[in-house]
Parts: C-alpha cells; sequence; structure tokens
C-alpha cells in the first residue's frame, strides 16, 4: 500500500473516530482559527478600499477597516443585547425548520435541496390563509387562537405538498429528487411572485407584496426588545418541533424504517419496508416543516408576503450539515448560524463594511467549522464502500 | 527439492488489537501442491495477503528462493514471481482474453504508440500449448462469452504470463462445477511438473486429500499442523481444524411429507438488465420437507429465490402459499404469511451493517405487534429478543450493541440465521445458510434446519456446497439456464451425475422423486 494512501487513510480514520466532546472541541477551534483568518482577510480589504478616514495606520498603511473592532462588533451585534440575542435567536428558530427539512429526508437516504421552495410557498400560503380566514373571525384572543393555528396549517399543507411532489417524481418516474428539488425552488420563486402580482398583492403599496396579516395572527416579541421581530413561545415550539423529530427518528416505527433505507436500502427492503412509503413520507414531512418555518416568517417577522425572502432555505443545508444531520446538533448549529446572520448586519450597518466582505467573513467561518464535519461524512461513506479501511468501533 | 517459500514467524495484528496470525512458521516446497486449511477466519488468506504483498507482516520475514524480501505492494510480489489468484476474477468481462492477459503488462511497439499484440498472442499460445490449457481458440474472444472454468485458466494464463514461479490460489472451486473442479486439478499437475509451486486455500476437506502434497491446517490464526496428504483423513483433518471431533455426516429421520406448502408453477424471472433467468419452473415444497436446489451459480438461483420472497416481480407464472396465491403481495405481507428468508448476500441484504445487533434484531418484524407500542417500536421487548438470539445463536461477541459490521462473518450469518429461524415460520427459504460459517456452526444451522423439517416447516434449501444440498435435502432440483435440469433423489444420484446435470446435461436415473 503506498504510503500516501496509508497517511490519508490514518487522516481520515483519526476523523471518524472523534468523540462527541472532541468534535466540539474541534469545532472551537475551527471558530478560533477562522477568526484569525479572517484578521488577515480585513487588513487585506482595508488595504485596498478607499475611505475617508482610515481606522487603523500600521506603519504608515492605511487600513480602512480595524479587524478587532470588525470582530468585537460582529460579537457584540449577536449576543451584545437583548435586542441583538433576539435577532440572532429569530435566525436560528427559522433556520432550525428549513435544516430539519434537509436532515429528516436524509435519514431516509434524500437529498432535499427544496427547502427554500417549500419555505417560500409554505410562507404564501400561510400569508394567504390567514388573510382569507380572517375576514370571518373576530380580532383579539379569538382571533388568535383561530388565526395562528390557521397559519401554521397552510404554511405545513403547501410546503408539504411542495415536498410530496418531488417524492411522487421520484417514486412514479424515478426523477433523481436533488434535480428536481432544485429545479422547483426556482419555480416556487416565480409562481409565487406571478400569484401574488397578479391575484393577491396589496395595491396601496409599491412592490409586489400581500397586505398585511391581522394583528391578531402576528406574533408578537415577548420578554425580548420590540423591534427584533423575534417571539420566545416560537423558539420553544421550534425546539419542541426538534425534539419530535428526534423522537421520530430514533423511537418510533416508521422513523426506524426511514434510517434503514438511508443507511442501507437493499436490507431495509429485505426488511419488508416499502421504499415508496419512505420517500413519500419523509418528502412531505421535510416540505411541511419548512413550510412552517415559511409560516413563522411571515407570522412572526415580515407581518405579510414579500418578494426576496432570505435564502434560509439553502442556509438551512449548511446548518443541517454541520450538525450531523442529527436533530440534536441543530441547536448549536443553528445558533452560529443565526449569530454570524445577525452579527453579519450589525458589522455591515454600523461600520459600513461592504455586504461582500461580511459574506467573506461568514463563510470563512461555515467553511472552517464545516470541514471536518464533511470529512467525517466522506470518512465514513469511503469506509462503507471499501474504498479505504477504517477501523471503527464495535458500538456507539 | 528446495524450498520455494519460507515465512517465519509471521504475526499480523489488525488495528484494533485483532490477532489474524500468530508466529505462523511455513515452508513450501518447490513444485509441490501445499493446501492451506482452515475455516473461515483461520487466518489463512491473511497469511498469504501477506506473502502476496496486500499486507505488511507485523513481526516475521518472508523469504523466496531463500532470500528475505519485503513486499510493499503486489506488484513487488509478482516482479518476485508471485501470483494469486482470487475467488473473484480480477477480469474485465468485455475485453478480449488477449487484452485481459496482457493488461497493465503490455509489450508496446513504436515508443509506447501501440501495443504489439503479435508478441502477446504469440506468447499466449506458448503457453497454452506447454501447459494445454486448450485456450489457444479463444484470443480473440471477450471474456463474458466464457464459461467460469476457462475464465479461471485465463486467470491462471495471466499469471503465467506475468512471470509467476509461486501461484496462490484462494478458494477457486467455490465458482465451479465439481468437473470443473477435476479440470483445474488437472491444471495443478501441469503446472508442478513444470516446476510451478502452488498453494491452494480451501476449506473442503475432501478437495484438500484430492491434490494436496502436504497439508498445512491453522486455526484461530495459529498452525495447527503441517501433515502429508497422503497419510491422514478427512475426520483427522476437521478434527484440526475444528479442535475437537466433527460429525460430518448429517443424521436424518425419514421424509414426513405433508400437504403442499409453497407452489410455483410455470415461473419466469428476469434479472435487473432484463435477461431472463428463470424459465418456466416448477416446484412444489411441502411441510415437512427440505427441496434443495443445485447448481453453479449465476443460473437463476437468486432471481428464483428473490421472486419467490417477494424482492423481484415476476415475469409469467404463479407462486402460492398454502394455496393462496402471493403473486402479486408484497414483501411484508409474504413475511407475514409466514415465510422466513435467509439471503445469500447478508453483508447486502440481511443486515444493516451499520446497525447495531439490537436494531438489526428487529428487521423485518418492526411492524409486528409484538415489537410494537403504538407507533413506536418497544425497544425494550427488542433488546430482550436480540439476547434471545445471541444466546441461542451463540453469537460473539455476546453484545447487543455491537455494530453488524464488526461481527465476523460466521457470527453474522448465525444471527441472520438466528433472527430468521426464531420468527416461527412455515415456509423457509434459505439461501447458502452456512456460507463462510464454521464448521461448528454449520453442524448446528444443519440441525436447527432439520429440526423445523421435523417439526412440519417446508424448505426450500438453495446452496452452492453440494454436500450442503445432497446431506439435508429430500429432493434436489438441479437448475441449469434458469430451469430445472432435472429433480433427482439425493439418496439415488452420485455427485458426478449432479455435475452433470449442472452442467446442463441429462443423466439416466431412477426417478424416485415423490410427487411432484
Amino acid at each position: 500500500m503506498s504510503p500516501l494512501k496509508e497517511r490519508f487513510e490514518g487522516l481520515l480514520g483519526t476523523i471518524v473516530r472523534l468523540s462527541t466532546g472532541q468534535r466540539i472541541l474541534v469545532s472551537i477551534a475551527a471558530v478560533i482559527f477562522a477568526i484569525g483568518v479572517g484578521v488577515l482577510v480585513i487588513l487585506a480589504a482595508g488595504s485596498v478600499a478607499s475611505c475617508g478616514s482610515p481606522a487603523l495606520y500600521i506603519m504608515g498603511v492605511e487600513f480602512c477597516y480595524n479587524p478587532l473592532e470588525v470582530w468585537l462588533v460582529m460579537f457584540d451585534g449577536s449576543f451584545g443585547g437583548n435586542f441583538e440575542i433576539s435577532r440572532t435567536l429569530r435566525w436560528t428558530t427559522l433556520l432550525l425548520f428549513t435544516a430539519l427539512s434537509f436532515a429528516i429526508p436524509y435519514k431516509a437516504g434524500l437529498f432535499n435541496i427544496g427547502a427554500q421552495g417549500q419555505f417560500v410557498l409554505g410562507s404564501l400560503g400561510a400569508a394567504v390563509g390567514v388573510i382569507w380566514v380572517a375576514t370571518v373571525v373576530p380580532g383579539g384572543a379569538v382571533g388568535r387562537i383561530v388565526l395562528v393555528p390557521t397559519g401554521l396549517l397552510a404554511g405545513a399543507a403547501v410546503g408539504g405538498l411542495y415536498g410530496f411532489l418531488p417524492g411522487y417524481l421520484k417514486v412514479r418516474f424515478e426523477m433523481n429528487e436533488v434535480v428536481t428539488t432544485l429545479l422547483f425552488n426556482f419555480i416556487a420563486t416565480a409562481v409565487a411572485f406571478v400569484l401574488v402580482d397578479r391575484y393577491f398583492v396589496d395595491e396601496s403599496i409599491q412592490g409586489t407584496q400581500t397586505e398585511a396579516i391581522p394583528e391578531a395572527a402576528e406574533l408578537n416579541p415577548q420578554f425580548f426588545a420590540n423591534s427584533a421581530d423575534f417571539s420566545l413561545p416560537v423558539f420553544v415550539f421550534a425546539l419542541g418541533i426538534v425534539a419530535a423529530a428526534y423522537w421520530l427518528l430514533t423511537r418510533t416505527t416508521v422513523g426506524y424504517e426511514l434510517r434503514a433505507m438511508g443507511s442501507q436500502q437493499k436490507a431495509a427492503i429485505f426488511g419488508g419496508v416499502d421504499e415508496r412509503f419512505t420517500t413519500l413520507f419523509s418528502m412531505t414531512t421535510a416540505g411541511a416543516v419548512a413550510g412552517i418555518g415559511g409560516a413563522l416568517y411571515v407570522l412572526m417577522v415580515l407581518g405579510r408576503w414579500q418578494t426576496g425572502p432570505p435564502p434560509l432555505g439553502f442556509d438551512g443545508i449548511a446548518v443541517s450539515i454541520l450538525a450531523g444531520n442529527n436533530p440534536l446538533g441543530l441547536f448549536p448549529s443553528g445558533l452560529l448560524f443565526g449569530a454570524l446572520q445577525s452579527g453579519g448586519q450589525a458589522i455591515q450597518f454600523q461600520l459600513g463594511i461592504p455586504s461582500e466582505l461580511v459574506g467573506v467573513l461568514r463563510g470563512l467561518i461555515i467553511l472552517l467549522v464545516a470541514t471536518p464535519e464533511l470529512f467525517r461524512m466522506m470518512g465514513k461513506r469511503l469506509n462503507r464502500r471499501g474504498v479505504i479501511d477504517i477501523e471503527t468501533e464495535g458500538s456507539n | 527439492m528446495s524450498v520455494a517459500v519460507h515465512l517465519d514467524g509471521i504475526t499480523k495484528r489488525f488495528p484494533g488489537g485483532v490477532l489474524a496470525n500468530d508466529q505462523i512458521d511455513l515452508e513450501i516446497e518447490q513444485g509441490s501442491v501445499h493446501v492451506l486449511l482452515g475455516e473461515n477466519g483461520a487466518g489463512k488468506s491473511t497469511l498469504m495477503n501477506i506473502l502476496y504483498g496486500l499486507y505488511e507482516p507485523t513481526e516475521g520475514t518472508v523469504r523466496i528462493d531463500g532470500e528475505t524480501v519485503d513486499f510493499e505492494t503486489p506488484q513487488d510480489a509478482i516482479e518476485r514471481g508471485v501470483g494469486m489468484i482470487h475467488q473473484h476474477f480480477t477480469l474485465v468481462d468485455p475485453m478480449t482474453v488477449l487484452e485481459n492477459i496482457a493488461l497493465g503488462w503490455e509489450p508496446i511497439r513504436y515508443g509506447g504508440l501501440a501495443i504489439d499484440d503479435g508478441a502477446v498472442e504469440a506468447d499466449i499460445r506458448e503457453l497454452s500449448d506447454r501447459y494445454g490449457f486448450g485456450i489457444a481458440d479463444d484470443i480473440h474472444t471477450p471474456v463474458e462469452e466464457l464459461s467460469v472454468g476457462v475464465q479461471q485458466r485465463i486467470e491462471v494464463v495471466k499469471t503465467l504470463y506475468r512471470g509467476a514461479d509461486i501461484f496462490i490460489f484462494d478458494e477457486p472451486t467455490s465458482v465451479l462445477t465439481p468437473q470443473e473442479a477435476d479440470q483445474l486439478f488437472e491444471v495443478f499437475e501441469e503446472l508442478t511438473a513444470q516446476g510451478k509451486t502452488i498453494i491452494f486455500i480451501t476449506h473442503k476437506l475432501d478437495e484438500a486429500l484430492t491434490v494436496a502434497d502436504r497439508i498445512t491446517v491453522l486455526r484461530d490464526g495459529r498452525k495447527v499442523g503441517t501433515v502429508d496428504g497422503a497419510g491422514t483423513t478427512q475426520d483427522e483433518l476437521a478434527r484440526q481444524m475444528v479442535g475437537r471431533d466433527v460429525l460430518l455426516n448429517v443424521d436424518k429421520e425419514p421424509v414426513n411429507r405433508g400437504d403442499p406448502q409453497l407452489s410455483v408453477s410455470d415461473l419466469s424471472v428476469t434479472n435487473d438488465q432484463g435477461i431472463q433467468k428463470v424459465s418456466g419452473v416448477d416446484l412444489t415444497v411441502h411441510r415437512g420437507e427440505i427441496f434443495g436446489v443445485a447448481g453453479v451459480d449465476g443460473n437463476g438461483q437468486s432471481e428464483l429465490v428473490e421472486a419467490i420472497t417477494g424482492l423481484r416481480e415476476h415475469t409469467a407464472g404463479d407462486i402460492s402459499i398454502d394455496g393462496r396465491e402471493i403473486g402479486d403481495l408484497s414483501r411484508r405481507e409474504r413475511m407475514a404469511l409466514g415465510m422466513s428468508y435467509i439471503p445469500g448476500e447478508r453483508q447486502e441484504r440481511a443486515l444493516v451493517l451499520d446497525f447495531d445487533l439490537v436494531q438489526n434484531a428487529v428487521l423485518g418484524s418492526q411492524r409486528d405487534d409484538q415489537f410494537r407500542d403504538g407507533r413506536q417500536i418497544d425497544w425494550d421487548a427488542v433488546r430482550e429478543h436480540t439476547e434471545e438470539i445471541i444466546e441461542t445463536y451463540d453469537v460473539r461477541p455476546p453484545n447487543p450493541q455491537a455494530l453488524a459490521r464488526s461481527l465476523s462473518g460466521g457470527n453474522q450469518q448465525k444471527f441472520v440465521v438466528g433472527r430468521e429461524f426464531l420468527r416461527e415460520p412455515d415456509l423457509v427459504v434459505a439461501a447458502h445458510p452456512t456460507r463462510g460459517v464454521d464448521v461448528g456452526s454449520m453442524e448446528f444451522i444443519h440441525d436447527q434446519l432439520l429440526e423445523m423439517r421435523d417439526r412440519g416447516v417446508a424448505i426450500l434449501l438453495v446452496s452452492a456446497s453440494l454436500d450442503e444440498v445432497t446431506s439435508l435435502s429430500d429432493r434436489i432440483g438441479v437448475l441449469h439456464d434458469g430451469a430445472f435440469a432435472d429433480v433427482v433423489d439425493p439418496e439415488s444420484v452420485s455427485k458426478e451425475q449432479l455435475g452433470l446435470l449442472m452442467a446442463g446435461e441429462q443423466i439416466e436415473t431412477e426417478r424416485a422423486v415423490g410427487p411432484q
């Protein structure tokens, strides 16, 4: 065996054998390392940018941005106060839904790249549903009790249907779900735009958006600052959904069948698991969960539907992968992404750093934190296929 | 005679502490056939992989013709004249014999612009003539059009072409009919007559005694001893392999045939490529009987079994259990009718390798009331059931939390057999139920099969081992090219006759085969 391959096997083996505690340490180290690399990136960017009052002089060179300041504002913008924390948790809450939408089908051996589309249509379904039902129910507490579940159910139904479709195409016509879900995202955005533009547009204001949902349906900020569009009970609800997904996957018959199918398709079929069922079930559930996320985006954050939703569906994929696609890992992983989103907004607005550089800094942290997990997934897969030979523990 | 290979104190310890070879000394004389005999997991293949440069020994030295060598890759071993013929051929099916033989060792022309086919062809003809391989006519035939026996000879020629003096054959007969195996043994004689040395890995006692000049028995990674092939017996060798006396012959009660349990009529099945592999098979398995299916691998056994068990759709014909047509039922519905199935591909199919034994114990019964608690799986009940399987079937290590992947092949098989038998089935479809298990466990699994038969269970047994089929079955259907060449009585048919049937020829025999 060549020494190169042996070293490669050794490296992957080390990564695969890491304990959970060690993996958390590796992630923390990766964040610190990324901050270090980020300092260099910020300096480099600051040396070529032109600005009126440079933030830093080092040996006669002008730097537009002070790295220390950037990272401090980044942190402060994520966790520095009630408003910042609630802004971080707002993104975390929404990401939990879209991440689950990737994690559940992944356990069944499917790649759902379509959370974005399911999220977009789910949010539109929720907005339209709430606005319709609001015409027949009174406001106040009664309205809230009717309208909020209506919004969530509408979001879940529309998103679920939009997840069911690629599942059905796979079962019926053997169409690859990666391709269909990916393309369905574009269709969703376009369809939502046309629907709102033609039928649901609020003519009183500019832009393509629906009218505002009634106040009774809005999930008002509670316990935290008013303007952050974050409601703690919703966050608790999100954690409950994550816990339910964990229960589904580990304790139930359906979850067992899903995992068997995802882990070893032929063995699952031998064991009487119906592949059509696991495909349709996991894709529909994934769509419904993403749709609920979309509903909450309308009920908690925007108060209406409008074009140009943030790419929460795509970020959810990264959140899930970083969590090892394990529901239990979604909160810390989602929190990191939420903090980067929130802190990124802060440095952009407070320090005038261009959004491109903000994106680079966020990407840097995500890349470095996710890489060990990515290699872990790769090592496991190669080992399973027998390409490489890693001694794994007899139990886990 | 000089000694071609010296192995001195070879020890191989794998990461994780598994000791595959423990201080093995071995001398192999030039020009002889040396058999390495042992159960699966005894360390035969590991030892030979060390000689072939696939593994490096933890301790010990390898000498070829008295000279110490240190192979890092098989390439090094080949250059030193050591060749290995694996159980699964390393031929490229659509390429011709010539291309396969030259692959990787092509003589070149025009400074590397072309392969010197003429030179290769001349070499192959010369080798074929010298050793009497009779492949000269097939030089330009794609390998996939040749029979398995001929393909194996091409592996031998390929190894010769690379200049091998020492040949390692790893369980070569598992894919051959008895006649093809005999032809392979003739090749052995030709090779040794020309001074080549052969190391033959097997766990089949009769083959070892047929061809061996000397026999070395390995057990649990250690060498038990080396004996002359002429001076030993099957019983003696079996005792050395297992470490205790073994009952080689199966005692069974006379068959007490009940009503038909499984009936198959005019069944046709195609494989994934749409090629018809089973053509109009009729077959009935009665309660209380074992119906054996013999045949060379690839003659439709897998497709037949998959169609019956519900893993593959059939293109024509009927399948019924206990008089009820099941051809349209799903796999789960068939299992619910009391069908247990031990698949041949245990690692792909019978076990989810990344699940632990507890999670594997419920595979196939996950929706049974016994293991259900509403929507949840009753994991406590499953754990108890797992422990029952482990205990009854002596699965090692006896750890329910062990990943299926971490068990040895024999223990995986014992676990699968245990799980399927404890379902209390009315019909058992068993494909190669003892493949890869040690002799002791084989005895146990055979006893269990016979006990179920005596309790009135109908058993369809497919096995590549003729010994197994003939000793257990009450009737034997010989599959050739997707159809039964004949259905015979194991008591009144010889191995040679079975071999002829497997090759698709007809034999004259008393057809006392009971009801169809």
